[in-house]
């Protein structure tokens, strides 16, 4: 056992062993992490294996022995049975990648989305035109800011709960049947990257009023200017913002971008 | 208890207002803004009546039991897992702030006595297992709300009621990642020996303690219960592989070569789109399954469904979904005797790019092609464009054939079309090698759902697939011959190396 | 919901008290205090006054609905013709049985009645509760058995009380419950036979009755005092009615509901 230990290819073997372990159990273990995707562990793999050769073939000695198995698996007579078993394993593991490489199946179409596009400089709203380029949230100038906030509560729960959830991140019970996945407002990547404007819009015009590279025709957004006035929109924002503790962007930060 | 002595009722009232008041109320009556929409409505925590407890029926949970609800959520339902949205300080803090709404807690004398579940017996997989809980299932009438297969469509089920008077499904039992405490084989033992209280669901502790039945007994019948499920709950994948079949294609529903063929699981929501919105689906989800042959093809769908609509014995349960649930109609609508219904849908043309048509049945200006199946002429689809929710026209020579079966809760219907259309401009050509979008609608007539109150799905795709091509086994042949031959020869020259070198 | 609000407080109300002695001595009958401080028996038959009265309702009652026991062969086969429910059971000339009738207001305040050790039984039998209302001292034990042998659950719905919900799949299956307070009523139900309704009326005191088929009922062994005695309908909501009683002399309220 003791020399087996000591042994440079047994060594070489263990700690690919060891790194595998580590990138498709351990790491998706840690809290906040995903299950690493297969060519992201092909790829750590190959890096393992470079430092690992660098390592057996930096010593002469440890070089030569290192080899040793590998060549008495090649030419020694008692090896004949696991030589055969190695020989007809690779032949067999080619002929199965490329299989799988030249097989034709038809896979779900690439769904490439914007998921932030340009919005338009104005809208119709019910017939009313509201320009939104350099627009603010009117409810933080005027009123009752906690009345607003009771309003924009009650709006969330009466209508988004389904879709993007108690906990406004997206997971509402009913996100698991939809695609594409609704908004996660808890998430750094959507109403924190936003004006309240954009927001506006988007709630406004919902799915079928995305352009076409937000894929309007996969959205389940309903268009809620069907559904509600134009304060209760900027109220049930005014929630969105108070409620995830993020800040909508401003016109005066954004004034530069084009956004 | 200690847990208690750390809880502070102020930051949890702080807690609940944020985030359970929507749904719950601010009083904790179960009443918020959301709730008008919910079936089940959320908990009322005025009067401590709680489905998922470790205590005997009718007693208090335990400070455990809530922190389990709050933290895992009750699956099936609105209310979602905390564990990992709040903190462990913060759920504790509204745990303890639950408990203050109701004054049966305030009595600490009594404190909630948790029973002895014992542990599962060996042996419960195995056929004479689930055949003794298949019996026991039977005899104590578990039946008459569940059904014979356990889809909660048993002669009882149309008049269930909480106590509240909403209304209320029996468990389709073959859904366990729905069951509200849990869908492991303990989770199932501990709601039959505590019930689910404020619900239909008795506890069937006594018949233990009468000795009419033994506990490895009521541990066989969960077993059962649990065996009618998948192993693991259904994942989505995104595309029906329809194989090519040689033989006739399978028209009936319970043909046997249905069995060869892959199934695909899709989840289906309720329609909260467009006026009038849905809140409360029926149907969960459909199971697709599809073939084709060289001229045809044919596509089964199966849902559980827990009535044939039209049945007059769900009217009562029609009226309090109804008085229940709230759409946007200005008058609430009067129960009537609407059939179930079935749509399956495609693009007009297989779409080269990404753009499709609008999923919720297309738009006045990008039509969808539909199939519609309904129950009240089981034997029959029509075949339309779709141009908006509320718009159907349906096309002459439509060419589709429907066969369906309605066996203990579950509908199977098989659709089958030529491949080829007459009329490309409005009927899909259906080619096989290509990403064809599908989706699908279900409309449950005797839980109110007529019109635009359906369980909705979004796009997913249909592929005919070819036969494999003999060319394709070519190249794989081709590099295992070489690969075989370059390493015979490193195998060869390492030997002669070393034959060499001994020689020397 | 209108409707029957409005039939419940402009029903016909009618109540006769027919006053033996005059409003002089019932006045006088509390200057001799009963003796709250000693805990009264729970015997009813002991000295005191009685309530007596006839229950009755004006107008047509919506038939009964008939029980379809088609699921229940047992069941069935134990009626010559099919059942109907239990909404509104009367008698002749219009004599309204299952009325709980009970003192709700006017007993000292700390007067405590010991539960008798009598339990009150409840029967599952052909498929029907019987009885189908019944009056139950907090602490008392109810029995509940199973005479059918097929599942019934049987299920509490209480507000002051924990409800409960066991299921009884066997004949022969009992199983006792107590409530730990007073409540009017508690509604008893199966879940399996949606038809199937009781009511138990939970009181801290033992002085409440159900109504009969000829629509009397009778309350024994009142201290003096004066009373509220309300009546309760499962169809026709409630009533009530003051009543003073002095010794051990004999009142009679007689209620009439309205039907609707």
């Amino acid at each position: 056992m003791r020399s087996y230990l000591r042994h440079p290819f047994w060594q070489a073997v263990g700690l690919m062993v060891i790194a595998y372990i580590l990138i498709v159990f351990i790491i998706p273990a840690l809290p906040g992490s995903a299950v690493v995707p297969k060519s992201v562990v092909l790829q750590y793999m190959a890096t393992v294996l470079v430092g690992v050769l660098i390592w057996v073939s930096d010593d002469e000695a440890r070089w030569t022995t290192f080899k040793e198995p590998l060549h008495d698996v090649l030419v020694q007579p008692r090896l004949k049975v696991i030589r055969t078993a190695v020989l007809a394993a690779v032949t067999l593991m080619v002929g199965c990648i490329t299989y799988g490489q030249v097989k034709a199946s038809v896979a779900a179409p690439p769904n490439l989305r914007s998921i932030h596009p340009a919005p338009p400089s104005q809208i119709t709203f019910r017939g009313k035109t509201i320009t939104l380029v350099g627009l603010d949230n009117p409810l933080r100038r005027s009123g009752d800011m906690a009345a607003h906030l009771a309003v924009g509560h009650r709006i969330y729960y009466e209508n988004c709960v389904p879709c993007h959830g108690d906990h406004l991140d997206g997971q509402g019970h009913y996100a698991s049947g939809l695609n594409p996945l609704p908004a996660n407002f808890q998430d750094n990547g959507t109403i924190a990257q936003l004006t309240e404007s954009f927001v506006f819009w988007r709630v406004a015009k919902g799915g079928p009023g995305l352009p076409r590279e937000g894929t309007p025709w996969n959205s389940a957004m309903p268009a809620w200017e069907d559904f509600l006035t134009e304060d209760e929109i900027w109220s049930v924002v005014l929630f969105l913002y108070e409620q995830t503790g993020w800040k909508p962007r401003t016109w005066e930060v954004s004034a530069g971008g084009s956004k | 208890m200690a847990l208690v002595a750390t809880q502070d009722t102020s930051a949890g009232k702080q807690v609940y207002t944020k985030w359970c008041a929507g749904c719950h109320g601010d009083n904790g009556a179960g009443d918020g803004p959301a709730a008008r929409h919910m079936i089940p409505p959320p908990r009322d925590f005025t009067g401590a009546v709680y489905q998922i407890r470790s205590t005997a029926n009718g007693q208090l949970p335990t400070d455990a039991d809530l922190l389990r609800s709050i933290d895992e959520g009750l699956p099936g339902t609105a209310m979602p897992g905390w564990k990992n949205r709040l903190s462990d300080r913060q759920r504790r803090d509204v745990l303890a702030y639950i408990k203050t709404f109701s004054t049966f807690f305030a009595d600490t004398t009594q404190r909630p006595q948790v029973l002895e579940f014992g542990k599962e017996p060996g042996g419960g997989t195995g056929a004479e297992a689930l055949r003794v809980g298949r019996q026991f299932y039977d005899s104590i009438g578990c039946r008459k709300c569940h059904g014979d297969q356990g889809r909660g469509d048993g002669p009882s089920a149309p008049t269930l009621k909480d106590d509240a008077g909403h209304p209320i499904f029996a468990a389709n039992l073959h859904e366990n990642w729905r069951f509200n405490g849990g869908p492991t084989t303990t989770d199932i033992y501990h709601r039959l020996r505590t019930g689910l209280d404020g619900t239909p669901m008795p506890s069937f502790s006594d018949l233990i303690d009468q000795k009419f039945l033994t506990e490895t007994e009521l541990w066989r019948l969960a077993e059962y219960v649990r065996s009618l499920s998948p192993g693991e709950p259904p994942v989505v994948r995104d595309v029906i592989h329809a194989p090519l079949v040689t033989r006739v294609l399978p028209r009936a529903p319970d043909d046997s070569a249905w069995n060869a063929v892959d199934t695909y699981w899709f989840p289906l929501v309720g329609q909260v789109i467009h006026k009038n919105r849905w809140f409360a689906p029926a149907v969960t989800g459909v199971w697709v399954k599809a073939v084709h042959t060289r001229d045809s093809i044919a596509l089964r769908v199966t849902w559980d469904d827990r009535s044939a609509s039209p049945d007059s014995a769900w009217l009562g349960h029609l009226g309090r979904v109804l008085a229940t649930v709230q759409s946007d109609d200005s008058t609430r609508e009067q129960p009537a005797l609407w059939p179930d219904q079935m749509v399956v849908e495609f693009p007009v043309t297989i779409p080269t790019g990404m753009e499709r048509p609008y999923f919720l049945m297309g738009s006045s200006s990008g039509p969808v092609y539909q199939w519609r199946w309904t129950s009240a002429s089981r034997s029959a689809a029509v075949a339309g464009l779709a141009r908006g929710i509320e718009r159907f026209d349906s096309l002459p020579r439509g060419g589709v054939g429907a066969r369906a079966v309605y066996d203990h809760g579950q509908w199977r219907v098989v659709f089958t079309r030529a491949l080829a259309s007459l009329d490309t401009a409005s009927q899909l050509p259906f080619r096989s090698g290509r990403a064809i979008p599908v989706a699908f609608f279900a409309l449950d007539g005797s839980n109110g759902e007529h019109g635009t109150r359906m369980a909705v799905s979004t796009w997913y795709f249909l592929a005919l697939d070819e036969p494999v091509p003999a060319r394709v086994f070519i190249s794989p042949v081709l590099a295992m011959l070489l690969t075989l031959g370059l390493g015979m020869l490193v195998v060869w020259r390492a030997q002669q190396k070393t034959s060499y070198r001994r020689q020397q | 919901m209108n409707g029957r609000i409005l039939s419940v407080v402009g029903g016909m109300f009618l109540l006769t008290v027919c006053s033996k002695g005059d409003q002089g001595n019932a006045a006088a009958a509390p200057a001799a205090p009963p003796a709250p401080a000693a805990p009264a028996t729970s015997d009813p038959s002991a000295d005191g006054g009685t309530i007596t009265g006839k229950i009755k309702f004006t107008g047509t009652a919506a038939k009964n609905p008939t029980i379809d026991m088609s699921e229940e062969a047992a069941c069935k086969a134990k009626y010559p013709s099919p059942p109907t429910e239990e909404v509104v059971v009367a008698g002749a000339a219009n004599a309204l049985a299952n009325v709980f009738v009970y003192v709700s207001a006017g007993l000292p305040a700390n007067a405590k009645y010991q539960a008798p050790s009598t339990a009150v039984v409840l029967d599952q039998n052909g498929c029907r509760y019987h009885p189908h209302v019944l009056g139950i001292m907090v602490g008392q034990n109810l029995e509940i058995k199973n005479s059918d042998p097929l599942l019934h659950n049987i299920k509490a719905i209480a507000k002051k009380n924990r409800g409960f919900n066991v299921s009884q799949p066997n004949a022969g299956m009992t199983r006792d419950v107590t409530f730990s307070a007073p409540e009017v009523m508690v509604n008893l139900e199966c879940n399996v036979h949606g038809w199937m309704h009781a009511y138990a009326g939970v009181r801290p005191d033992p002085f409440f009755a159900v109504s009969g088929a000829d629509g009397s009922f009778s309350i024994k062994g009142l201290p003096p005092g004066t009373y509220t005695v309300e009546a309760w309908h499962e169809r026709f909501g409630t009533q009530t009615a003051t009543v003073t009683i002095a010794g051990t002399e004999s009142k009679t309220a007689n209620f009439t509901f309205a039907a609707h």
